[in-house]
């Protein structure tokens, strides 16, 4: 195993740069990066759109999130491979294809997190900042939004998580991610697969649980900030 | 240009019969596959309820592992690493036998089963410690307390969120297509290379995954109205 | 029947219980009051090990409970408990929440079970409810329905921790009404509640705790109406003023 990681380590870490593309953990994380923050506005605009009074506002936002929960991220995948083409008029590459689907698919996730977290809000929130006479844009942006934001930061580094495990998905239209790294490595060795998937395993649990705990922390820090849990069944 | 969007080119004949096959292999790979997750989980949970803090851990170390390795890694974790260290007749018995099959079934049903064990312990944790003090006092231990108060609150409860799970798991098994498994995506893939009709094949597709979806969602809705416990 | 010998209970650095001695005999009914956090939940909670204490010893028929002989269960079965709180359970109907015990705990059989269930609910007035959900009913049929469920076990004691407290004030008369008739016909209690007319009315004695430790005791009417201590006249007076003390 350690042989492996001698001879392969930066085909896993930088893929095949300086003499390809860029790839391995660099363009998985890049790509994981890339993917939230532009999806970040989208999923703001979905989320106020759900919770907005207006029917024809709240509905097509509703839709777009049901649909995109309905369906495995392979689909866009696919989709956004077969059709993306076409809409920009040449030739999109993997990593391309995979960061425009991220975004769809995750805006609807991360639209949802941020919902709950609005709709978690104390009620007298919204109501004291109406009442001194703000309207809805300066309440929503001044009032609401930082505090929910605040209150999800935990659950959006879950997201980051599930976003740097779903770039592994690259695999399938051969974007030059980890996955695909560690696959390069397999078809050069053949004999070693277990040894070497198990590297890619315990590369992707490395990052993934320091980044699920440092979640946990975060939770821990807001909640006892506000008086901690009820009590619970300890023998549970 | 002149792209003519014509359903009837991929629903019918062969093409029909490998979009069935899909749809058959998804949902029994879905079933398989939860299964194993259900009793998994119930199992994890039944050994975390051991108070004895090594067993408490090898579960923690189960469960995080699953959620924090992608799953299409687990799966090849399984297909490419898992028959490489079988004996040599282990390995022909699974490549004569569907082993793709066989090994996504168990590498979702397992990766989900620590998502229903996380389930099932938040189910556990919401009830509140007067509900178990309460069975106490009438006389039961520990076992009856949980077995007939606690866990019947604790799984209606878990119920939502598991169907959750299960929605997610009918998801992930298009990530079988990865190992060659015949599941919906792959037939999909099939019929749009030999058709060339890419965007019949995958509204094809797309449709069967969201109408599915949406009975699992709706299923998921349902129960969670039927089920709310009112004040105790 | 119950004895708390220099009963001692540390919550961490906070001491709950210090040195609490006093006896309840059979057929007495005790009533115990005091400020909120004076011990006297801990007190009553301790008898059914709902608590477990650090100094002292509680017997209940010269038994001490702490000790590896005592089957903690069946004392539980033979002491009832009714929480502040109810704590019916709510994925069972009112009849569910009596006969469980009965079923599971004393084997009985379901027909029979429900027709003890039934004797129970009637005696507490509530037959016509048996087959609600614990959702449907008001604060004081559930809190009855508790009294019902404890009583089916046949306990030889009941502890009754502020059973009314969470009531709305219309509906404290129905629970006191039931609490009342369990003292005539002999049952040994022991109650927390800030009911003075209660325990004016059946106390065969009151406690008064502050701070962990019982500060006085002694009939309702010289406790009472000769207004001893001078902590427990300045308690009476928030009581009688409606006061609400324990929150």
């Amino acid at each position: 195993m350690l042989e492996i990681l001698e001879n392969n380590w930066l085909l896993f870490l930088v893929g095949q740069y300086p003499h390809g593309p860029i790839g391995g953990l660099a363009m998985t994380l890049f790509m994981a990066v890339i993917a939230l923050a532009l999806c970040f506005p989208f999923a703001i605009a979905l989320a106020l759109a759900r919770l907005s009074p207006y029917r024809w506002l709240r509905l097509p936002a509703t839709a777009i999130v049901h649909t995109v929960r309905g369906l495995p991220l392979i689909m866009f995948i696919f989709w956004t491979y077969f059709v993306s083409p076409l809409v920009i008029g040449r030739a999109v590459g993997g990593v391309e294809t995979l960061v425009i689907a991220l975004v769809v698919y995750e805006a609807a996730y991360l639209s949802e997190i941020i919902r709950a977290g609005i709709e978690g809000l104390p009620k007298g929130q919204v109501e004291a900042a109406r009442s001194l006479g703000l309207r809805y844009w300066p309440t929503t942006i001044k009032v609401v939004l930082p505090q929910a934001l605040h209150n999800m930061l935990p659950s959006m580094v879950s997201q980051f998580v599930s976003t740097i495990k779903e770039t592994s998905l690259g695999y399938v239209i051969s974007a030059h991610e980890l996955t695909f790294a560690a696959s390069q490595v397999n078809n050069v060795l053949l004999t070693q697969p277990f040894e070497v998937y198990g590297i890619l395993a315990l590369t992707y649990f490395a990052l993934c649980f320091a980044l699920s705990s440092l979640a946990r922390l975060i939770e821990r820090r807001i909640s006892s900030g506000r008086g901690g849990a009820p009590g619970v069944i300890v023998a549970a | 240009m002149g792209y003519v969007f014509d359903l009837r080119g991929v629903l019918s004949g062969q093409y029909l019969d490998w979009f069935l096959i899909g749809v058959a292999t998804t949902l029994a790979l879905t079933c398989a596959a939860w299964c194993l997750a259900m009793a998994m989980g119930i199992v994890l949970t039944l050994i975390r309820m051991i108070p004895l803090p090594p067993l408490g851990w090898l579960v923690a170390l189960y469960v995080e592992y699953h959620r924090n390795v992608p799953l299409l890694v687990q799966i090849f974790v399984w297909y490419f690493g898992v028959p490489s260290l079988l004996p040599r007749p282990a390995r022909q018995w699974i490549n004569a036998h569907h082993g793709e099959f066989l090994l996504a079934a168990i590498a979702l049903g397992l990766a989900s089963a620590a998502y229903i064990a996380e389930d099932i312990r938040s189910g556990i944790r919401s009830i509140p410690k007067a509900q178990y003090e309460a069975a106490r006092s009438i006389g039961f231990g520990y076992l009856g307390a949980m077995g007939y108060v606690v866990l019947p609150q604790a799984m209606r409860i878990a119920v939502p969120p598991l169907i959750n799970q299960t929605l997610l798991l009918f998801k992930n098994t298009s990530l079988a297509m990865a190992i060659g498994v015949g599941e919906l995506t792959y037939r999909t893939r099939e019929v749009e290379s030999y058709t060339f009709k890419t965007f019949e094949a995958f509204a094809v597709a797309t449709a069967i995954y969201l109408a599915i979806s949406f009975g699992i969602m709706a299923l998921g809705a349902y129960s969670g109205q039927r089920l709310k416990l009112e004040a105790r | 029947m119950i004895r708390f010998e220099n009963v001692d209970k540390w919550f961490g650095t906070m001491q709950a219980l210090a040195g609490v001695s006093g006896e309840v005999g059979r057929g007495e009914v005790k009533v115990l009051v005091g400020p909120s956090g004076s011990g006297k939940s801990t007190l009553i909670r301790t008898v059914t090990r709902l608590e477990a204490i650090q100094g002292g010893r509680v017997l209940v028929d010269d038994i001490d409970i702490a000790s590896r002989k005592v089957d903690i269960n069946r004392l539980r079965q033979r002491v009832g408990f009714v929480f502040q709180a109810y704590n019916l359970f709510p994925h069972l109907s009112a009849i569910g929440n009596i006969t469980l015990g009965l079923t599971k705990l004393r084997g009985m059989g379901k027909a029979e079970a429900r027709e003890r269930g039934l004797a129970e609910l009637a005696r507490v007035g509530l037959a016509e409810k048996a087959d609600e959900m614990p959702g449907q009913l008001s604060g004081g049929q559930r809190q009855r329905v508790a009294i019902a469920r404890s009583l089916a076990m046949d306990p030889q004691v009941m502890l009754f921790d502020e059973p009314t407290s969470a009531l709305d004030p219309e509906m404290v008369g129905e629970v006191l009404v039931v609490m009342k008739q369990l003292a005539a016909a002999g049952m040994t209690m022991i109650c927390v509640t800030h009911e003075m007319g209660f325990a004016r009315e059946v106390a065969d004695e009151i406690w008064f705790m502050e701070r962990g430790a019982v500060l006085e005791r002694g009939k309702p009417t010289d406790l009472i109406d000769s207004l001893g201590h001078p902590r427990l006249q300045g308690f009476l007076r928030t009581v009688s003023h409606g006061g609400d003390i324990h929150r």
